[in-house]
């Protein structure tokens, strides 16, 4: 086992100073191992989107430091970064280029984080790869290439955009409630995708839900936070057989302060 | 009413000439806008910059290619300035523009020493290329054509690129498109570089067929550049990358038939700006009037 994703006494404040400062993050400490699936939950404000974006570089930390496979990427930016990760976010709008087709969009999801060029981008041998790992989805996406995104309901954008980051193997895949805008059957098409790909891939993954039943039933390893710390962590040998009851209660004992939704 | 018609009909070719230099502009004014969802100004102020530096280089002799080419790279760095004005100091895009355009006419003024340059008696890129032809509408359009011609296939080739597709997901969503890795800073210079290259480049040619420079010259050319716009999208709509980048050519060709048609119907050259201003803002309202309330896809989005 090899680490694939550690932050180190990590700390974000914001308002710094002012009667509204805020610790989104304070000095957390987490280590991915690689292969890991592990699920990030918490009350609203716990920090764990905080936690997401200082991986994925949109939010700089004010001190602390962050390895990705290995090296130091602190002083990287969000799009430096993106050679290492693939996000999904919570809003399908955000994740996709709408007024883009299903085939562009595949194309700047392959060349994520590598050099562009002056050639001929969406060729046919590429056509007809994407047409392949679209056609994995069931959702007839592999005959619209050429169909704007915008033109495609959330649940479908929702999937496009998985197959987008799952397409090129990234060393981390970052999940953002990203079935929690849409409808149960179709949240469960999606996490049901979701699941495949990464273990299939065998994915260092992490995914922040307030969706308690995927947190229990989804991945080997829970990571509880509150006011920008890692409150609980549930191991491999512990997390099986881990009921939505012995979670409440393990908030609880730590935290009575905790609110918890969706139990 | 033959005789109007009459006048109109004999200036059709010299009507024609004048928007296809004027369309390098609509070009430059539809990247930013549509591409990169960056409503720009800057053509303003880097249409006459293209001008008054091509006039004054060729009036000091230098070869009318050459002044052509370093008007181009002025107008490319007052387009960087802006975009990198919005992107350093969060100023909203409009007032970037206006900041830069507004800058531009000192500038413009320092680059001639004076407010108007003639250049009658110089050489220009036509007469190198045509000789005593050079005065001909059809050989100005032959010339010009066949610029805009490759400038547009050349559009229409790098949008199609690895690297134009990055810079179109930089307009489509920034979020996405630095998700993927790509640099959103970069691009926007880039594009509103260019953008504002292909203004320059039009005001280097205007001068060369006008056979003057002018500090003045093309004062309102971005509202004419976005009216012409606004009519060939409505043509050739916006779905395909093809029609995108043909909408600002056909645009101009018919923009500036109509102004030619309604001035030789007796419309005052005074009143022209304003109407001009009413179709626009005619053209932008529509959507929110026929639906009220609603029309998010077609409503305008400007980035903040």
């Amino acid at each position: 086992m090899t680490e694939m994703l550690s932050i180190k006494g990590g700390t974000k404040i914001f308002y710094r100073g002012t009667q509204d400062e805020r610790r989104a993050l304070d000095g957390l400490n987490v280590t991915l191992e690689s292969g890991d699936f592990c699920i990030v939950i918490g009350s609203n404000g716990a920090g764990k989107s905080s936690f997401l974006n200082a991986v994925s570089g949109k939010l700089p930390l004010d001190s602390g430091k962050i390895f990705i496979d290995g090296q130091d990427v602190t002083k990287l930016n969000a799009h430096r970064r993106a050679q290492f990760i693939a996000r999904v976010f919570q809003d399908p709008m955000i994740g996709t280029a709408p007024t883009m087709t299903i085939g562009e969009n595949m194309l700047l999801a392959e060349l994520r984080g590598k050099r562009r060029s002056f050639a001929y981008g969406l060729t046919a041998a590429r056509r007809a790869r994407y047409r392949e790992q679209l056609a994995e989805l069931n959702l007839g996406l592999e005959n619209r290439l050429d169909m704007q995104v915008g033109l495609l309901s959330g649940g479908q954008r929702q999937s496009l955009s998985l197959v987008m980051a799952v397409s090129t193997h990234p060393q981390l895949l970052l999940l953002d409630e990203h079935t929690a805008a849409l409808d149960p059957r179709t949240a469960k098409l999606v996490m049901d995708t979701t699941v495949r790909a990464v273990e299939e891939l065998k994915l260092t993954t992490m995914m922040v839900t307030h969706n308690m039943e995927h947190a229990i039933n989804y991945g080997n390893r829970i990571i509880m936070m509150d006011a920008g710390k890692v409150l609980v962590d549930i191991g491999p040998e512990e997390k099986s057989g881990i009921t939505v009851m012995d979670l409440i209660d393990r908030f609880h004992t730590k935290s009575d302060a905790i609110a918890l939704q969706g139990a | 009413m033959l005789d109007v018609f009459n006048s109109f009909y004999g200036l059709i070719p010299v009507t024609i000439a004048q928007s296809l230099i004027v369309s390098f502009v609509v070009l430059g004014v539809m990247l930013p806008f549509r591409i990169l969802n960056f409503p720009d100004l800057t053509s303003e102020g880097a249409f006459p910059l293209g001008g008054c530096v091509c006039g004054t280089l060729i009036a000091a002799g230098v070869n009318p290619f050459l002044a052509v080419f370093i008007a181009l790279l002025c107008g490319f760095a007052a387009g960087c300035t802006t975009a990198f004005i919005h992107l350093r100091f969060k100023i909203n895009t409009l007032l970037a523009g206006i900041l830069v355009m507004t800058m531009l006419y000192s500038i413009n003024l320092r680059i001639m020493g004076r407010t108007n340059i003639p250049l009658f008696t110089y050489d220009t890129a036509f007469t190198f290329l045509a000789g005593s032809a050079a005065n001909f509408a059809w050989v100005k359009i032959a010339i010009v054509g066949g610029l805009v011609i490759l400038v547009v296939a050349a559009m229409l080739y790098f949008f199609m690129s690895e690297k134009g597709t990055s810079m179109r997901a930089v307009g489509a969503s920034p979020d996405m498109a630095e998700a993927q890795g790509i640099n959103v800073s970069t691009a926007t210079i880039m594009g509103v570089g260019v953008a504002s290259a292909l203004s320059a480049t039009g005001g280097s040619i205007m001068v060369q067929t006008q056979g003057f420079a002018d500090v003045n010259m093309g004062f309102g050319i971005l509202i004419n550049g976005l009216a012409a716009l606004i009519i060939g999208e409505a043509i050739t709509g916006r779905q395909t990358i093809l029609r995108q980048v043909l909408a600002p050519v056909i645009g101009s060709l018919i923009y500036y038939q109509l102004i030619s048609f309604c001035l030789t119907l007796g419309l005052a050259p005074a009143d022209l700006k304003f109407a001009t201003g009413a179709f626009v803002l005619l053209m932008l309202a529509l959507p929110n009037l026929r639906k009220s309330g609603g029309g998010s896809q077609i409503r305008e989005k400007i980035r903040e």
